[in-house]
């Protein structure tokens, strides 16, 4: 009997990895992006787009009134399904847009004979009422929370009621005719046109909408330059060309440092300039890198453990991946990273002390060991690349400086740590978290502060950070638009825990500038606003600041037109594929 | 004991069990657990907003019907949607627990079939030189982690020598196969130590039973008497080691699917953890105690069928 079973199991794997060797080949013919992303895609709703994986697969399929331009730096908003930039009422608080004539939605059972139809300013309407349906509950409602005429009054309507009437006019947002869109803001709010390069506000049909129900998430219906017949929860998501895509054609302008090295070659081109896209999901690090290596993945940023395999530092990519035509691309990111007090400590309170402990950090040790090296030490919140970021200032509460550190903390009553309680750093469980909290108890050791880790759960971190019973905790910010504003966000007082102002800093003068500049239209008055409140808060210090990162990506040389970018969505229709230079390297990796 | 009465005696034990289990993911979820609309809603939200979604979420509501929520889920199976994804947790369910089956079960198939042959093979020359080596690399292989497993296999037999996919998954058959190779084969590299250590031990102890010394003064052979005596006795805690496992291969591996890029159902929990996301950790733990149940039930049943000695009560 056990023989017999050994046969038949023998005969089984047998059979198995002669159906492993019929593994598919890439086709020559056809080209082909291949991505990767180390988060699964929560789902295709545009008002759900939260993280950014979900926002560059919403943004493939789905398009908004404006975008980034996509060789031009600092980032510039140009129309995209808007016909024109919109008209601006001399008071700032009314945008008119006349959007694109003949923009079909893709074809799809949803609409009459399964043919899309053309895309109508009430479809905006439309697709902002459900970012503001309280029934939906969307993640991106904080964008136009209180910033459009009627919109509030209209959610707060409906927030006890089985469902929204759509149908019911908003002062603030209308359709004035088939091609014209208006909004109306409550207050001046100048950052609102980056909303609208945003997933969160991008046009979706009602009919698709109305058939699906609460399956709309797994069956995207957009306008944008490709299709996704069908989204399911898996680790692969295959993309194609949207056939009905209107005439949109690659940029013929560029910044000088895109132009010199020749992101201007397919100037003119129709887009997309690929076949088909698919990403894959891959967690993990390893497989990532192999995969690169191996030429089934277009690119990738560097994972940690393999950073010294592919970059000398001082000179660029290793030789090694050089001579596989392998290119290194290094992109300042729109983020801080930054170990926050509460507030809410009364301890907190004493600047002496908060400038104390941030000198005795050593910022180069962080950036060592858990950057690389690669990052840009922070001396205050705004990252280089948006105005406000001030060139070349250095502040001067930036550790280490042991000596001053000390004396500081004697100026703040505690000499040599004695009557300070001991401080309790909130890390979450992964290694590197751990290890970093373990670097900011030791430098405290240096100074005679005591402090300990408390691991947690992010679940339970982010609970102790929103009650405010988090004492120090580290975290980094990511830009949601290029904007000062929206770091600087992160330090008003009335955005409180649980609102962004996690660390409950509040200074009437910081809060009374902010809520000058946050007015402004982009202007060198505002950006002046902006460079004092950025001093401000370098001299207050809040925060320990940590780093600007910089984003360290490889890519095959076969891969034409890749930027890296902090606002990327939609990227993939510039981005082209050199298929004979693939299909020669790719055989030698 | 009539078997059909036994196994519907033992199915009642469903009831009382659900109802604990249920008690138990009420008190993680309200007592230990963070505030998931915070997580939910993201570094935006506001006391509003948050206020708003507990409501929606119905988590505004009397314990007692929150806890009812959960017992009715435990017994209809209708876990709604994910808190995160949005998506229909049973359609989650059965797209996640096809590819995590599809590594498990040839993987465990192998592992147990291969051990216990490897188990008799050895019992047959025990203490000679061949049992000696096939245990110290027992040993040796459960001394190594996991991860060393999968990280070594995925670069030397994925990468260096393109024998395997280094990872990535496609549905359906045959689609699916060469990227769920390296995984089994991890899979049997990880068990078969354990595996084998332990069927050894289950062998010899048999094999100096007194019934197997008479069967070789009868001039039995001795592979008669491995394969006709000392396997059949063996059975018991053969069944109850291999059928108490089979629930958790519905489950999958963590490390092997998050490696291998497998959609498994292994790291749809990781992430439902992550995310705070209790609707699909309410089911995940709801379906693990019942198969759990089932299997056990399975097991006292098949102890029948291997030793007519046994008897349900």
């Amino acid at each position: 009997m056990l023989k017999q079973i050994n046969t038949l199991l023998v005969t089984t794997i047998f059979l198995f990895f002669l159906l492993g060797g019929c593994a598919k080949k890439v086709d020559p013919n056809v080209k082909v992006l291949n991505f990767v992303i180390s988060s699964k895609v929560k789902g295709m709703d545009p008002v759900y787009a939260a993280d950014k994986y979900s926002n560059n697969e919403i943004a493939r399929v789905y398009e908004g009134l404006l975008e980034y331009h996509y060789l031009k730096r600092p980032y510039t908003l140009v129309p995209n399904l808007a016909a024109s930039m919109p008209k601006v009422s001399a008071d700032g608080l009314t945008y008119t847009f006349k959007i694109k004539q003949g923009v079909m939605f893709h074809d799809d059972i949803c609409f009459p004979r399964g043919k899309g139809r053309e895309l109508e300013a009430a479809d905006f309407v439309y697709s902002i009422k459900r970012l503001a349906d309280p029934k939906l509950q969307s993640l991106g409602w904080w964008l136009l929370d209180g910033k459009i005429k009627g919109l509030n009054s209209w959610r707060k309507k409906y927030s006890s009621a089985d469902a929204a009437d759509y149908s019911e006019v908003v002062e603030g947002l209308q359709a004035l005719d088939k091609y014209t869109l208006q909004f109306k803001l409550a207050r001046p709010f100048p950052q609102f046109l980056y909303s609208l390069a945003m997933p969160f506000t991008f046009a979706v049909a009602n009919e698709a909408v109305t058939k699906y129900g609460k399956e709309f998430l797994n069956h995207p219906v957009g306008t944008g330059p490709f299709i996704l017949p069908a989204f399911e929860q898996s680790n692969k998501i295959t993309y194609v060309k949207n056939p009905t895509f209107r005439e949109k054609l690659y940029p013929s302008e560029a910044s000088e440092e895109f132009k010199k090295l020749g992101y201007l070659a397919d100037a003119g081109k129709r887009l997309p300039l690929v076949d088909k896209i698919v990403v894959k999901t891959m967690v993990e690090s390893q497989p990532r890198w192999l995969n690169f290596l191996k030429g089934k993945l277009d690119y990738i940023s560097i994972p940690k453990d393999n950073f010294d395999t592919a970059v000398i530092p001082g000179k660029g990519i290793s030789d090694k991946l050089a001579k596989k035509g392998i290119i290194l691309l290094i992109t300042p990111s729109l983020d801080v990273t930054y170990t926050s007090f509460n507030f809410d400590h009364k301890l907190f309170q004493n600047k002496k002390l908060r400038q104390a402990l941030s000198l005795a950090i050593d910022i180069h040790k962080v950036n060592k060991l858990f950057y690389n090296d690669t990052g840009l030490p922070a001396n205050s919140v705004i990252p280089p690349g948006i105005a406000g970021h001030i060139k070349g200032f250095v502040n001067k509460y930036q550790g280490p400086d042991l000596e001053r550190s000390k004396k500081l903390l004697a100026e703040a009553g505690y000499k040599d740590g004695k009557g300070l309680p001991e401080l309790v750093y909130e890390t979450t469980a992964s290694t590197t978290a751990r290890l970093q909290g373990d670097l900011f108890v030791r430098r405290m050791a240096l100074i005679g502060v005591k402090a300990r880790i408390q691991q947690n759960t992010w679940p339970e971190m982010n609970k102790k950070i929103n009650n405010r019973t988090a004492m120090i905790w580290g975290i980094a910010w990511s830009a949601d638009y290029p904007d000062a504003e929206n770091f600087l966000q992160l330090l008003y007082g009335p955005n409180r825990a649980p609102g962004s102002n996690k660390a409950g800093y509040n200074n009437p003068a910081f809060n009374r500038m902010f809520e000058v500049a946050s007015r402004m239209q982009d202007s060198p008055e505002r950006t002046a606003f902006y460079e004092r409140l950025n001093l401000l808060v370098a001299e207050d210090s809040p925060w320990i600041f940590g780093v600007h990162r910089q984003s360290y990506v490889i890519k095959h040389g076969w891969l034409k037109n890749y930027i890296s970018s902090d606002f990327d969505s939609g990227q993939a229709q510039y981005l082209n594929i050199n298929l004979k230079e693939k299909i020669k390297k790719i055989e030698v990796l | 004991m009539n078997i059909y009465v036994y196994t519907i005696r033992r199915s009642l034990y469903v009831i009382p069990i659900l109802l604990g289990v249920s008690m138990m993911i009420f008190f993680l979820f309200n007592f230990i657990s963070g505030d998931p609309t915070s997580i939910l809603l993201g570094p935006h939200a506001t006391a509003v907003q948050m206020a708003e979604l507990r409501q929606e979420l119905g988590l505004d509501r009397a314990w007692y019907f929150q806890y009812w929520d959960i017992v009715k889920s435990a017994f209809t199976f209708d876990f709604g949607r994910s808190w995160t994804t949005k998506q229909q947790i049973s359609s989650m369910l059965s797209s996640g627990a096809i590819p995590s089956m599809t590594v498990s079960i040839p993987a465990f198939i192998i592992s147990t079939v291969l051990s216990i042959s490897i188990a008799l093979l050895i019992s047959f020359f025990r203490g000679g030189w061949l049992d000696k080596t096939v245990v110290f690399v027992c040993v040796t292989m459960m001394s190594i982690s996991s991860l060393a497993y999968i990280l070594f296999s995925q670069w030397f037999f994925a990468f260096k020598l393109g024998w395997f996919e280094i990872s990535g998954y496609e549905n359906g058959f045959p689609d699916f196969v060469p990227y769920v190779l390296l995984p089994i084969l991890i899979w049997v590299m990880m068990t078969i130590g354990p595996n084998v250590r332990f069927f050894r031990t289950v062998m010899l102890d048999e094999v100096y039973q007194d019934y197997v010394r008479t069967a070789r003064s009868k001039g039995l052979s001795e592979y008669y008497i491995l394969f006709k005596h000392v396997l059949k006795n063996a059975m018991i805690p053969i069944i109850t080691y291999v059928v108490i496992q089979i629930p958790f291969l519905i489950l999958g591996a963590l490390l092997t699917e998050s490696f291998f890029g497998i959609p498994g159902l292994g790291s749809m929990t990781l992430d439902a953890i992550n995310g705070n996301d209790f609707p699909v950790i309410k089911a995940m733990t709801i379906l693990t105690a019942v198969a759990y149940i089932i299997f056990s039930l399975i097991t006292d049943v098949l102890y029948t069928v291997v030793d007519p000695r046994v008897r349900l009560k």
